[in-house]
Parts: C-alpha cells; sequence; structure tokens
C-alpha cells in the first residue's frame, strides 16, 4: 500500500490503526486530526507519521492533505450533524484530490436490535432511529450510497457492531459499571453482542487499503463467535473481581425509565442538544466543573464498591444494544477479502485484562493472562 | 487561564498588563481584546526594551523559558515562569543564577500547590498524622483536552521540554517532592518511537521516607489521584478535587471538604483571602504571591531551586529510560515496538 490518509487519526479507532501501520512498516502514514490537542495520542509515534490539521468539514481545506493518497480511511466521529457534513465533505474532497479509495467507517447501529437472521449487508438503515448517533451514521450511509455509483474512485463502507478491547471507550464504561457493581443484563443477557475485537476491525481496515481489486460496497465486519451480552460481561466480570450471579436482569419487554433516563432522552432531543453545545462555551467556570465531576461518576477509593446494585439505573442505549436478536453476518466481507478474523474472542479478552492490569486496575488472583 | 485573574488583578489595579507576546502574532492579537491597552510584540526582546514592565509572565513552550526568563531578568523584571521550570538542569543553574546576580524574584508555575486538598496532604504526610509513610501511588491520565496554540510539546526537541514528562509531569513530581522530600528514580519507562515523544509514562520513585509510583498517560483514561499509605492512616488526593480528600484511619475511607484561604491582595496583613477551588482562582492566588514577592519581600511559593528540582528528576528518569512493557500487542508488534524506541534508535 502507498501512502494511507487517516481522517480523525486521533480517536480511539485511529489512533490504533495508525500504530498498527507504523509498527509494521507501512512507509506512508498520513494522519489528519483538526487541533493541535489532537497530537497528543499521536505523538509517541514520531516522524514515522505525517500529521496535517484540517476540519473535516471543511471541503477546500481537505483537498490539499488528501492529495498523493492512495487510500483514505474516514473515522471521522462528533456531533451527529457533524457526522453527516463531514462525509459529503470528505467524498467532495476525494473526488477533487482524486484519491483512488475512499474507506468509510459506519455502525452496525444503524441496524437497531437486527430483527432479521438474513439481513443482507445492503440491506437499508432502520428509518428514523431514536438514537442520534445511529440516525446520522444512516444518513450518511444513505449519501454514500446515492453518490457511490457514480464516484470517481471507490467507496468501501465497513460497518463494524461494537468496538471493543484495548482502549475503547465502550469496554472502560463496562469496566466502570462492574467495578461500581451497577451492572445489569436486559433479558438476562440472551441478546447477541455484535463486536468486533479493535485489532480485528483495524486488520479489516487494512484488507480494504491492501487489497488489489474492486473493493467497492457495503460490509458488516464482525468477530468470528458469536457472544451473548451474558458472555461479553462474564469474561470481563470474573477478573474484575464482580460476582456474575449477583448480576440483576430487566425486562426487554419495556424500558424501564428513571429520571436519569429521562434527563439523558431530553438531552438527545434535537433542539435541547444543539442549545447545549452552543451554551456549553458561555457558561462559567464553576457550573462547567460541577458538570464535568457529575459526569465522571463516583470514585472508589477501595477500587471496587463493597454493595451490589439490585435495581439499576438502565441506561436507554446500553437497553437497546442487548436487545439485539441476530449476529450481523460478515461472510460478505470474509469472502470478497479472504479474510479471517486474526484475534479470537478468548484472546481479545486476554489483551483487554492485561491493558486493565496495565492501567492500575486489580484483576482477580485468578485471573489468567498468558496464551 | 491566566486572562481572568490578569484581568481581575488590573481591575482592583494591583497591576497593569503592558505587553502581549507571542511569535504568531495571532494569539497575541486574541488576548488584546482582554487587554487593550496592552502592546503586541512578536518578540519579547522588544517588548522588554520598552522598559515599561516589571514582572514578565513566561508561559511559552518549555523550550524557551531560560532564554526568555534570562532576557526578561537582565532587563530587571521579575519574573513568573510556568512550569517545567526548562527544559534541563544546567538551563535551571543558569536561570537562578542570574537571578541572584539581578536581584529580581524569579518564581515558578506550580498552581496546583494552592489547592486546599493538596496543602492539607502535605499537612498530613508533614506533620506524621498519618504516621510512618511506606507507600505512594499517582495516577494522572486522560485524552489530551488542553486548548494548544502550538504544536510546540508534541514535537521532540534535542534539550528536551516536550512530551508528557514535560507537561503532566511537573506537576506529579513537583507535589511529590512537596510531599516526601528530594526523590530519587529506581525506574522509568515510556512509550516514544524514536522522533517522537512520550504519551504514557510509568516510574517509580524513591524518598528519604518511602517509596512510590508514578503512571501517567495522555491518552489512557487512568483513576486519577494519589494514594498515601502510612503506619497509621490512608488518604487519597483525587487530582481533579482540589477541595476534597479522602482518609482512612480505621475502616473505610471519608471525603473530608478543606478550606484553605491565601492572600488576594498586596496588603501587609492581607486584608481579602481567598480558598482556590478552580484552576483561574488558583493562578489568581499565584499571581498575587508574586506580587506579594515583589512588594513584601515575601517568598514565593515556588522558588527557582524548588523549580529546578522537579527539572532534575525528569533528566534522571530520562537517562534511566526503558521502553513500556505493552503485552496487548501481537508478538511481532510487542518487537517491533522495541525496535523502534527511542533508546534503541
Amino acid at each position: 500500500m502507498g501512502t494511507v490518509t487517516i481522517l480523525g487519526a486521533a480517536g480511539f479507532v485511529g489512533t490504533r490503526l495508525v500504530e498498527s501501520l507504523v509498527l509494521d512498516g507501512q512507509p506512508e502514514v498520513r494522519a489528519v486530526v483538526r487541533a493541535y490537542r489532537s497530537l497528543a495520542p499521536l505523538a509517541r509515534l514520531g516522524p514515522a507519521v505525517t500529521v496535517r490539521l484540517a476540519d473535516a468539514e471543511d471541503r477546500a481545506a481537505l483537498v490539499p492533505v488528501l492529495q498523493g493518497s492512495d487510500a483514505v480511511v474516514n473515522l471521522i466521529t462528533g456531533p451527529p450533524a457533524g457526522i453527516i457534513r463531514s462525509t459529503q465533505s470528505i467524498l467532495e474532497a476525494c473526488a477533487a484530490a482524486k484519491v483512488p479509495k475512499l474507506i468509510h467507517l459506519s455502525s452496525a447501529v444503524i441496524y437497531g436490535d437486527v430483527a432479521s437472521p438474513f439481513l443482507d449487508d445492503d440491506a437499508p438503515p432502520v428509518p428514523r432511529h431514536w438514537m442520534p448517533y445511529a440516525h446520522a451514521k444512516a444518513t450518511a450511509e444513505v449519501r454514500l450510497r446515492q453518490q457511490m455509483a457514480d464516484a470517481p474512485y471507490q467507496v468501501t463502507v465497513l460497518r463494524p457492531g461494537i468496538v471493543w478491547g484495548v482502549r475503547s471507550p465502550h469496554t472502560m464504561s463496562i469496566v466502570h459499571a462492574l467495578l461500581e457493581k451497577r451492572s445489569y443484563l436486559v433479558g438476562e443477557g440472551q441478546g447477541v453482542f455484535n463486536g468486533i475485537f479493535i485489532d480485528n476491525l483495524v486488520a479489516c481496515i487494512r484488507a480494504c487499503c491492501d487489497h488489489p481489486g474492486e473493493v467497492r460496497g457495503f460490509y458488516n465486519v464482525a468477530d468470528e463467535e458469536l457472544i451473548t451480552w451474558r458472555d461479553f460481561y462474564a469474561a470481563l466480570a470474573g477478573p474484575l473481581g464482580y460476582d456474575m450471579s449477583r448480576m440483576p436482569s430487566v425486562s426487554g419487554a419495556r424500558f424501564p425509565w428513571s429520571s436519569r433516563a429521562a434527563v439523558e432522552y431530553i438531552q438527545l432531543l434535537p433542539i435541547v442538544n444543539g442549545l447545549y453545545h452552543r451554551l456549553k462555551t458561555r457558561l462559567p467556570d464553576t457550573m462547567k466543573s460541577r458538570i464535568k465531576k457529575w459526569l465522571s461518576g463516583r470514585y472508589e477509593y477501595e477500587g471496587h464498591a463493597s454493595r451490589y446494585v439490585t435495581k439499576p439505573t438502565v441506561d436507554r442505549e446500553v437497553w437497546h444494544l442487548q436487545k439485539v436478536r441476530h449476529k450481523l453476518s460478515a461472510a460478505k466481507f470474509a469472502r470478497h477479502f479472504g479474510y479471517t478474523p486474526p484475534v479470537t474472542f478468548e484472546e481479545g479478552i486476554r489483551r483487554t485484562l492485561l491493558w486493565l492490569a496495565f492501567l492500575g486496575y486489580h484483576l482477580s488472583p485468578t485471573t489468567v493472562l498468558t496464551e | 487561564l491566566y486572562r481572568k485573574p490578569l484581568k481581575e488583578l488590573e481591575r482592583q489595579g494591583i497591576l497593569k498588563v503592558t505587553a502581549l507576546v507571542d511569535r504568531n502574532a495571532g494569539n497575541a492579537g486574541a488576548l488584546h481584546a482582554s487587554f487593550p491597552r496592552a502592546a503586541v510584540h512578536e518578540e519579547l526582546d522588544r517588548a522588554l526594551a520598552t522598559g515599561q514592565s516589571d514582572l514578565a509572565l513566561i508561559l511559552s513552550p518549555a523550550q524557551l523559558h531560560a532564554e526568555q526568563t534570562i532576557l526578561a531578568l537582565r532587563h530587571d523584571n521579575h519574573v513568573l515562569c510556568e512550569k517545567p521550570m526548562a527544559a534541563t538542569e544546567s538551563q535551571c543553574d543558569e536561570m537562578i543564577a542570574v537571578a541572584q546576580e539581578t536581584g529580581r524574584v524569579l518564581a515558578i508555575g506550580m498552581i496546583r500547590r494552592f489547592f486546599p486538598a493538596f496543602a492539607r496532604l502535605r499537612e498530613l504526610v508533614v506533620h506524621g498524622e498519618l504516621g510512618q509513610i511506606g507507600s505512594f501511588s499517582y495516577s494522572e491520565g486522560r485524552a489530551f483536552d488542553w486548548d494548544v496554540k502550538s504544536p510546540a510539546g508534541f514535537t521532540r526537541h534535542p534539550q528536551g521540554g516536550s512530551g508528557l514528562l514535560f507537561d503532566i509531569g511537573p506537576h506529579a513530581l513537583d507535589y511529590l517532592i512537596w510531599l516526601f522530600g528530594a526523590l530519587e528514580v529506581a525506574s522509568y519507562a515510556d512509550d516514544s518511537l524514536a522522533g517522537g515523544v512520550e504519551g504514557n509514562v510509568v516510574m517509580e520513585l524513591e524518598s528519604s521516607v518511602c517509596t512510590g509510583s508514578v503512571q501517567l498517560s495522555w491518552d489512557f483514561p487512568l483513576k486519577n489521584g494519589l494514594r498515601v499509605v502510612g503506619s497509621d492512616g490512608e488518604a487519597v488526593l483525587r487530582t481533579d478535587e482540589f477541595d476534597r480528600l479522602a482518609i482512612r484511619r480505621a475502616g473505610s475511607f471519608s471525603e473530608v471538604t478543606i478550606d484553605r484561604a491565601y492572600p488576594a491582595d498586596v496588603c501587609e496583613p492581607a486584608r481579602r483571602r481567598l480558598c482556590p477551588r478552580l484552576y483561574t482562582e488558583s493562578i489568581y492566588c499565584q499571581l498575587i504571591q508574586v506580587a506579594r514577592a515583589i512588594q513584601l519581600g515575601e517568598p514565593p511559593a515556588v522558588t527557582g531551586e524548588e523549580g529546578r528540582e522537579c527539572v532534575r528528576v525528569i533528566e534522571s528518569a530520562r537517562r534511566r529510560a526503558q521502553p513500556i512493557e505493552m503485552p496487548w500487542l501481537d508478538g511481532p508488534r510487542q518487537e517491533a515496538y522495541r525496535a523502534l524506541h527511542w533508546t534503541n534508535a
């Protein structure tokens, strides 16, 4: 592969992708970030990465940054409206910069609870998804589909489920919930955990970059194994000292509203969300500081909570994610790219636990971390 | 962060901002709206040559601290130099020598020392309220989110002064030195490849009273805080809770809110006092302390000698550098990482 340019390179997936390219000796890695502060997670890689500053929503600024790229990887995330705007801007900039290949990261969340086991990779997204992020990702996909055929370059859309493992914010939220003993299952945890280990996703992206032939299309990407939410929680619970037999289960039939869930619901309303982002810059420091502390959650001085929560406060997003009914098939991707996930679920958990140990989390003495 | 405190000090007539200096005129220009009477300069020597200033605030990237501080001192300015004091210990020596020679105040910005909980934990340690201190562990890590105006901190410089160790490092090390006295580095590891700057650091430290560990990160979320374990009790200071401290003497931890007020004017004795609970309030107290050092001859909160000690530990750490172990990478990538680490370049 020649020059790979990564938009949103300082995020969770971007950092890992850049790191893997550098460690594997990829000669030309170009990382595009919006602000100087985003250089922090990439700075350790030194001159092996060429860093450029550009706003992904600014088409004119993107064109010179993308010129000379053999593949562009779009990992931009952020506020929902920004996802849609940046997708359009990147599409246009790739054409202007004569980029041969664009790899766009979408999300399996656009399929809601995956109602059918036969959902095709080209199936349309769930209409009017309640989650602004999912709605934005779906809208971006619709735009990509409309323009894909006429685009003067190849567009590949990868659709991972929950990206988990080392550095994953989602995994960290589960770890914290376990340590604070406020975890819960929905419907006894029988829903499907449509996840992909970070290194497997990175391998998928790189397979697209390296593929010499036609890569145009939409592809679901996932881990090999069929994992339930109970399986996933159990894999982390034991090492973190959480007794799975004490994990409460809530009904999957009807969302159990709470005051916190109501506040979060209101926050997600587009008008409130927009207002919040405008107000945020004008809030006094004291208020910003209080909000930050409130959002940071409890601090367990002992390392973990002593009492198990029996009536948990249920997060709406978690509740919906745990209600996924079927595993999304990644067979099309495997077939087209000759791909087999390099990391098994068991190995992914092992690497995640090693990372948690590095962060200073105390793992149960019975945890086995050897290969 | 300095804008609000300086405006407040101007309003009170304690000081007047006479010049804003930045090699990038746009940065200084952006501040000009807050200080319309101040002149804007791209070069420090030009600003100093006007003879309009008595105190220089050196808030530039660390690589410039020594040169700019010495220049300001030579122009008869007192100096408040932000942490880290300089990129090397020898630069610190030179800065201290020039301050002594010119008879000017040289203060180092370490705003966390003013936070009530930080000061209270020091009392607990120094006064033996936790008994004999046995160990400590310090963790501070999060996604870097300061709105920096330059990439200087993320670029390796031949003399040092950039990277995580010069960013969060001085906060952690200065505070630990303040608590436990001089520190020696037992081990140090980071994750920087050749030509890069570290984003993760782990180190083991020793003082004459205890041993401990420090872990810092620009990209991993750590459990931010300092845990000090003594023979009679244990304390946990959260680095994001400036006025709260958790103490356990027996049983479980209990959180206490700490009030600690500092002079808020330059009267002797102070007529007003302020308990800082925000960065801007702490900076205000620090600036007042410097003004009192100049006008009343009080010692600055952090002297050049203390600032130098912190830089000495950083230099000592880098001399012992090893690659951080990253067992979560697969075998070939672990090998590649070790081979590309700056210590093997």
